[in-house]
Order: C-alpha cells, then structure tokens, then sequence
C-alpha cells in the first residue's frame, strides 16, 4: 500500500515536472449541483487546472447534499471514493477516522483567512480548504418596515425595544419574521442561537451546546430562553414555520406575503438574487441589514456567528493526493477570492479584497461589511458544534417545537439536559 | 310483484344510489385531484403558480416539456429508467416465477426454511444493508453499473414477488400438472406451459408492482450510482427540487414526464388482469 | 443443471424430481445470496461490533443492544411505524373493497374511474411528499382553502407542523397512495369468482351487505391477506415520504424506524455502523413477530403447508 503511495506520489511528481507523461485523472464529488455560480467558478477552475497539467483531467459529479452525503458514506466505508469531496467543518467523523488527508504542509495557507485555518483545525492537522463561510444576518424588508411603521437600526435593538417592534408589526397584520425548518435542522434555532450566544458570549456558550461546565438549567440559559419566548409569542414566526422550507423562507420575506425580518446565513444573496422567476426578490427590493434581538445583560452584544460552510477535503485513500492538493493551490489565489465573492456575493475562507469589487453588488457587500464592524465572531451554528443525541434533540426542540410554540422554556431546558 | 310493494324500496335504494355516488365522487376529488393539480401546473410556470396555485393553465407552456427533457439530461436518465426497469423486472418475473412455481408445486427438504429465509429479510430497512451491499458491490465490480443495479433491483423484489405467486401457484388444481406429466409435458413444459399462463392475473399484479416501485426507487440508485450517464428517473425530478429554489412548475413537468411509461404500462395489464380473472372464472 | 432429469437414480421420487427442484430454486437462491443474504449477515455481524473505517472491527458485545433499550428516540419511532403498519393496511384495504365493489358493479364510467383511482400509487414518493407538503400547507394549501372555503376557519392548521396531526396526515397520504393498488387486485380477485355462487346469492334473495360479508370476502380472503401483509411490510420501512416531509419532525412525531436509522448510520456525525445495525436487528425481530402473528390470524383455518 505504502509502496503504491509512493510510486503513485512519485509519478505525480514526475508527471508535474515533466509536463505530462501520461494521463491522470481526478474525481471531485460536491454538492452545489443547482448553484450556477458556484458549479462554474469550480469547472472554470478545473478547466483552469487542465490546461496548464496537460494530460490531467479533473472529472467532477454534482450532487445535491443529501443524496451527496448518502454516496460519500457507503462509499468511504468501502474504501472507495473521489479523490476530492465535499465536506463541512461539522463533519469531523472524517477526521476522526483517517479518511481525509492533512493538508497543512500542503496547502498554500498563507492565502486562507486564519479563522478558517482554525475552523478546520483537529488535533495538530488542517483538513479542509474553505471555500464557502457565511454569518448570520438579520435581513431588513426595508419598504414593509416602514409600512409597519417600525425602524430597525443596523446595530440592532435591546431587549423590550425587538418585543415592541415584533408587536407592532404584528398589529399591522405583517408578519414580523419569516422563517421554516421544512427542510433544514438548524434556521428555526438562529433566533434563539443568536440570543444565548449573546447572553453568555461565546467561551460559555460553546461550552452549553458542548456539554460542558455550562448546564441549561444555568439562570442565564434560562432568562435568555425566556427572552426568545417573549419574541416567539409576541407572533414572530409565520404559522406555518414548521414546513416552511429554506428557499421559501426567502419568497415568504422579499416577495409573497412578505415578512420585515429574515434572520438568514449571508448566503442568501445565492437565492435572493437571482432573477425574479427564478426566484429572486423583486426588481427595485430594498433590504438592509442588522444585528438580531440583543437580550439585556448580554456578556457579548457584538457577538456574532461566522461559519465555515462548503470546503474541499482530500481522500486519504487517493493516489493522487499531491495533485489533488495541487487543483486545490490553484483555487487558493487572492484573484480567485474575488472572484468567488463577486460571483456568489457570499464570504470565503480565501483570503479576499471586497473593496475591489464594483458595480451593483458593491452596495450590498458594503452593508454586509457594515453589520459585522467590530463584530466578535463565534465559529459555526450549533449544529455544527454538536453531535449525537443533543444534536437530534436541539434540532427538534430549539429548531423546531420551541420557536413553532409548541414547547415552553422549561420543556427545553428539561429536554435538552437530558440529552447529554 | 306490486306495485306497492316497489315504491318505498326504489325510494330506499334511490337513496342508497345517491349515498354511493356521493362516496364516489369524494373518494375520486381525494385520489384524482392531486394528480390533475399537478398536470395543471406541469403547463404553467412557477411563477405563475406562486401567483395563484388554482389557476387553470392558460397558456399552455407546452415548451417546459421540451425543455425539461432537453436541459436536464431527461432523455439519459429515461432511457437509463426504461433498460434497467425492464431487465429487472423480466428477470423478476421469470426467476421469481420459477422458485414461486417450485415452491408452490414440489415438496422437498427444508423448503419451509428456505422460504422463511427468502421472506424474513425483506424486513431490514434498505438503510442499514446498502452499506453491506455497497461493499459487496465493490468486489463484485458491480459498482456505479446498471448491470450491478439491475441485480440489485431483483434482489430486492424477490421476495415479495415469490410471495405473491406462491400464493396463486398453489391454487392451480393438481389435477392440472398430473394431466400433463401424463401427457408427457416436461417439468420446465409445465412451468412455462401451464403454470405461467394461468397465473397471468398475479404476474400481471406483480409486474404492476415491481414496474411501479422499482421505476420511483431512489436510495439504491443514489448510492450506487455515482456518473451522470448512468443515473435513473428519480434523480432526474430530484434535480429540479435543488435547495435554492423550490421549481414547482418543472418538478410537476419532470414528474408527468416520469409518469407516463408506468401509467401506459398499468393501462395495458391491468385490462390483461381483469381479463385473465374473468376468462378464468368462466372456464 | 439445466436438464430436468435427477442424476441420482437411487430413490426416484417422481412427483418431486430434485433436478427440477435445483434448476427451478437456483437462480433466486442464488441471487439472494449475493444480494441480500450477504449484507443481512455483516448487518447482524455490525451489531455486536464498532465498526469504522480504517480499523478492524472490534468487538464490543451486546453494549449497543443495551443502549438501544433505554434510546427513547428509538421506542418512540417503534410506536409510531406499529401505528402506521396497524391503522394504514385497514384503512387501504377496506376502502379498496368497498371501491371494488363498485367498479364490480359497473357503475357508470367504471374504466375511468379504474384508472383514476390507481393514479397515486404511480408517483413516486418523492414526489408524492412534495405534493402532500404543498396540499398540507397552512397559507395556500389545498385542504386548509378548501376548509376556509368552507367557513372552517378554525379547523385550518399547519398539519405536519403540530405533533397532533403530522402523523395521521401522513397516514392519509400513503392511504391515498396504496388504496388505487389494493383495489385493483381486489377488483381481479373477485372477478375471477365463479358466477354459480353469486347467482345463487342472488337467488337466496341476500341483501347486499350480507352477500359481501358471507359470500365474496371469504372466497377471496387469501388476497385480502395477502395485501394486508404486503401493506404491512411496506409500512414498517415506509421512509422516503417521511423523509421528504417532516423528517421525523415535530418533536419525533412522525420518527419511524427506517428514518431513524438512516439519521443514526448517515447524519450522526460517526462512521459507526454497528448502532443503527442493531437497530435493524431489533427491528427486524419485532416485525418478524408481527408478520408471523398476522400470519397466525388469518391462516388458522387456510393453512399452507411447509
């Protein structure tokens, strides 16, 4: 096996420098497979890639995540597999078990953003290259806002001020946030997330969701609840949050019915800015940005969620790791950071230059930039800090029955300290 | 007999006529419905039925057919459903037929655990063993092949196709098969002469099912299958339900394209199926 | 092999010539071995071990097994897969007898009406759960305007959001789904019943009702089962519409055992296999006892022999 590594290296090396002795070709699995941009910035750098290893040619198989994830786990187990593949920070089974490669001497980390050099970070190596990050932002329906008579400032509004607000739209039959869980574990919980995360800033709070020193019986576990549950039954969640799914969460806010706030990953450009009838918000929509509800007594009110999103890991069991490494070096170029943020206008883990982005999208990554100033950031949503039971028991709970209204403050507390 | 008498019982079941074509009527709304909304929209655009769900489809955006099996890579994925349902279901037929046919007929040693193996593990949930099944596949070299799925397709619906033939097999009169050994009919002559045919009813119930379920199964053709060329059906409507945009208009266009070859087919045995039962009966 | 004649001449047992026997059994054996006997094996192999990649398998006993006793998770989707598997085979099949007896007695457009009842099963359940979503919707869909138009404001809610309704609404939909089959083959069975008997029904005057219940359901009582059975089985792995719905949501409401697995063996953030393969032994026992007692129920009197 080692021998065959090291012939396999070797050739790899050979084949570099030589220019091509004979063909090779690299497979990648990834998901995106209905995401435009993002399927033609990787096939523009895999074509990219070709052109300059002559010989080589890179073969990519779009997926769509679940179906994605279902193929790479039987696969894995088997011991087969893509060269490359598509992975998420959460997904440290794979680290766990030996099935991806360090890339840490093998990636040209100098031209990834440190925070996502950490992300990746397990137990001495680095595994991931981090294409896509995003944070949590709380969208603002500027033009409903204003019918609702309602203002909601780019640093947000402390304590009693969002309950008002949420009641005062709500009065104006408008519902105050749009919001569903019909296809993802985690949106329904951003409310609540971004609230605790605030509350107990970010050391404690890493440490509830982990199981740690911090219980959920923790009176300020408690009262942070006990604030979201306010906003909850001041009305904010459309009724039918619970089958809402992530795409129509946006229609629902930009476009029919409409709703004032969307708390939503900086992902949403991906959706929300495509063409009208293809989804999109309408021609002329007007959104600002802003910081969610702050609870009073926040240890951390800027405290905000940056997470690492799709990355590309390498097969342990490849035999072309170095090459693989290598079609990954040709994506780590602050050229092709701007690139990715011009085409998806959502944040990467390469390093990037937004100021040198123009033309209509440099207004919307202005109040993007303008949200998270000074902002102190935690890494990853909950669910990608938990695992097992009081992950399946999160999602159900502070996903879904908790902000639905099905569940009060003490069921959650009770569930989810009985989970660990 | 009297009038009289006739009166208040055509009232009666007047009444009875009415209550049956009112159940009817509601069962055909609940059945029928969904599947005439969904044709409806398969002519409109998504954008047209985020304005008004109920609307009648005017116009007709009959081109979203043509383009959905144009873009999407519609004609592989069909052509790959139509080989790959076939072949499986042939051999499904034919295979199952056979050790239905032997079971139903013979007495031999172990038959009773031999047909409790077979049957019992069509219990475990598909999840759990297609990761065993993914393994095996790799050492067989049957892995991202249609060849490979095909097998696994009639490994999957064995069971539950013996199980349905046993059942009718054991109907045949006995008189029948000792006329034609008498006759001098070889043990494969009666099979293919005798049994086959005069199970058409449940053959015809069992292709019905085989055709419909393994035309919409989707985990085993997910896992593995990994090329484009060679993925089925239901990935091919999976690919219009993308997590960026819920495409109502062409899911419903992917899905009436999907639906068709399996409605032609229940159309055609199922005619077969009743014919066969009533031809039978009148004998 | 493919001659039907035994080589073993010693005991010539012509009614049961065991070369017949062989080349009749051999192709499905065969490929139930390699197809399903297989990895039905590893899977009963995985449960008493760790198994991840990379590492051999180790073993760990009966610990999962004990872990499995006290997962509530578990029991809960237990609890609603028996539900589903009890109240769906009753529902499917009395509503396709009743549909059959109606197309049995010609009513007028029977061909079509044949056809539109099958329509359902057609699609796939993929499709089917998105369908169902968009009907079950609180804002636009189909059955909460058609309450409102009604004047059954109230009675209007988001169904697979509240744990109350998710499961039976999606009871409802597989309902929908399989009652078009069972009709069908209920439709077939009784057409194939010979005239004589229901004449002389006819003759003794019967009503309706009795002539279904004395006559017609115990002629053909051995389809009845075996649709009862098949539904069954079909509901203890039912797991793509509920996939595609609610994924167990709201609060485990609609958790069944195959979707529980699928989370335990895929998204459980762990290569682990041997969990979710206990799960599937447990399963599989529990079920095993289900389809033997149903066996047991109806065949008292019918018995095959083995």
């Amino acid at each position: 096996m080692t021998f065959r590594n090291t012939t396999a290296a070797i050739a790899v090396a050979a084949g570099l420098a030589a220019g091509a002795v004979h063909a090779q070709e690299l497979t990648l699995w990834s998901h995106w497979a209905d995401q435009a941009a993002k399927v033609e910035f990787v096939e523009s750098a895999a074509k990219a890639f070709e052109e300059a290893n002559p010989g080589v040619t890179v073969k990519i198989n779009w997926y769509q995540k679940e179906p994605l994830y279902a193929a790479l786990k039987t696969a894995l187990t088997a011991g087969q597999g893509p060269d490359i593949f598509y992975a998420e920070t959460s997904q440290t089974e794979y680290m766990a078990n030996g099935l991806v490669l360090d890339l840490k001497d093998k990636l040209n980390w100098d031209a990834i953003e440190p925070w996502a050099t950490e992300v990746w970070g397990y137990e001495g190596g680095v595994y991931g290259f981090p294409l896509e990050a995003w944070t949590v932002e709380t969208y603002v329906n500027t033009a409903l806002a204003e019918k609702a008579g309602v203002e909601i400032p780019v640093e947000g509004l402390v304590g009693a001020a969002f309950v008002d607000v949420v009641k005062t739209i709500k009065a104006a039959d408008i519902t105050p946030m749009s919001q569903g869980v019909g296809d993802r574990p985690y949106p329904g919980a951003f409310l609540t997330h971004d609230i605790l995360l605030k509350k107990l800033g970010a050391e404690d709070y890493a440490s509830l969701l982990k199981g740690g020193d911090v219980k959920w019986d923790d009176p300020r576990v408690r009262e942070g609840l006990e604030y979201a549950k306010e906003i909850i039954d001041a009305g904010a969640f459309p009724a039918s949050f619970s089958s809402i799914k992530l795409g129509e969460a946006h229609r629902y806010f930009h476009t029919s019915p409409g709703a004032v706030m969307l708390q939503m990953g900086s992902f949403y450009p991906s959706r929300a800015f495509a063409a009208p009838d293809a989804g999109g918000q309408p021609d002329g929509f007007d959104i600002s940005i802003s910081h969610g509800p702050i609870p009073e007594g926040a240890a951390c009110p800027k405290c905000k969620t940056i997470a690492v999103g799709g990355s590309y890991v390498i097969n342990a069991g490849s035999e072309h790791g170095d090459l693989a490494a290598a079609f990954l070096n040709s994506m780590a170029t602050p050229e092709m950071g701007n690139k990715w943020l011009e085409a998806n206008l959502v944040q990467t883990g390469i390093k990037a230059d937004p100021s040198k982005i123009t033309g209509d999208k440099a207004a919307y990554l202005q109040k993007l930039a303008a949200a998270n100033e000074g902002a102190s950031y935690t890494y990853g949503i909950p669910v990608q800090q938990m695992q097992g039971t009081p992950r399946e028991t999160f999602t159900q709970t502070v996903n879904q029955a908790f902000p639905a209204g099905l569940i009060g403050v003490d069921e959650v507390i009770d569930m989810m300290s009985s989970a660990y | 007999m009297s009038a009289a008498s006739q009166s208040p019982r055509i009232s009666a079941s007047g009444l009875r006529m009415a209550a049956l074509l009112l159940f009817i009527v509601i069962y055909t709304a609940y059945s029928a419905g969904p599947f005439v909304w969904v044709a409806s929209m398969s002519l409109r655009t998504t954008t047209e039925i985020a304005a008004n769900p109920y609307a009648l489809p005017w116009p007709w955006h009959f081109d979203k057919f043509a383009s959905a099996w144009l873009d999407s890579n519609y004609d592989t994925y069909f052509f790959n459903s139509v080989s790959i349902v076939l072949s499986a279901v042939a051999l499904l037929t034919i295979i199952g037929g056979m050790a239905a046919h032997c079971f139903a007929r013979y007495r031999f040693r172990f038959k009773g655990v031999v047909y409790f193996l077979i049957f019992s593990t069509i219990i475990f949930p598909p999840q759990v063993t297609v990761i065993g099944l993914f393994q095996i596949m790799v050492d067989y070299g049957l892995y991202n092949s249609r060849i490979g799925l095909v097998l696994v397709y009639v490994s999957i619906q064995l069971p539950v196709t013996i199980y349905i033939l046993e059942a009718f097999f054991a109907r045949i009169p006995k008189d029948l098969f000792e006329a034609a050994r008498i006759d001098g009919y070889s043990e494969w002559a009666i099979f293919w002469k005798i049994s086959l045919p005069v199970a058409l009813p449940a053959i015809s119930t069992t292709v019905i099912l085989n055709t419909i379920l393994l035309w919409n199964e989707f985990l085993y053709a997910v896992v593995l299958i990994t090329e484009d060329d060679k993925r089925t059906l239901p990935l091919g409507v999976l690919r219009f339900l993308g997590d960026q945009l819920e495409d109502v208009g062409m899911i419903a266009t992917g899905l009436m394209i999907a639906i068709v070859p399996v409605v032609l087919i229940y159309v055609f045995f199922s005619e077969r199926l009743i014919q066969g039962m009533t031809a039978g009966a009148v004998k | 092999m493919t001659n039907s004649s035994p080589p073993a001449k010693k005991e010539k047992d012509h009614a049961n010539p065991l070369g017949a026997i062989t080349t009749f059994l051999l192709p499905a054996l065969l490929i139930y071995a390699a197809f399903t006997a297989l990895p039905v094996l590893r899977t009963f192999y995985n449960s008493t071990h760790l198994i991840v990649p990379n590492r051999p398998a180790e073993w760990v006993g009966f610990t999962h097994y004990v872990e499995l006793w006290t997962d509530r998770i578990f029991w809960k989707a237990v609890w609603n897969t028996l539900t589903w598997a009890a109240v769906a085979p009753i529902l499917e099949v009395t509503i396709a007898i009743l549909l059959a007896l109606c197309l049995y007695a010609k009513v007028p457009f029977s061909r079509v009406l044949r056809v539109a009842w099958f329509t359902p099963v057609l699609m796939s359940y993929v499709v089917v759960g998105i369908l169902w979503m968009w009907i079950y919707n609180y804002e636009w869909g189909a059955l909460n305007t058609m309450l409102r138009g009604l004047g059954l404001e109230s009675w209007a809610q988001p169904w697979l959001g509240h744990p109350d309704t998710a499961l039976a609404s999606l009871i409802a939909v597989t309902t929908w789904m399989w009652t078009g089959f069972n009709m069908v083959v209920i439709l077939a069975a009784m057409s194939s019943l010979p005239s004589e008997v229901l004449e002389a029904a006819e003759l003794d005057n019967c009503g309706w009702f009795s002539k279904l219940w004395f006559v017609i359901l115990p002629l053909i009582r051995p389809t009845l089962l075996n649709l009862i059975v098949l539904s069954f089985i079909g509901k203890m792995k039912v797991f793509d519409l509920v996939w595609v719905t609610t994924q167990g949501n709201p609060l485990w409401a609609t958790e069944t055992v195959s979707t529980y697995v699928y989370k335990r063996a895929f998204q459980w953030s762990t290569f682990d296999l041997g969990y979710p393969s206990t799960i599937a032994v447990v399963w599989f026992f529990i079920v095993l006892s289900g389809v033997l007692g149903l066996t047991f129920l109806f065949r008292q009197k019918d018995k095959l022999e083995y």
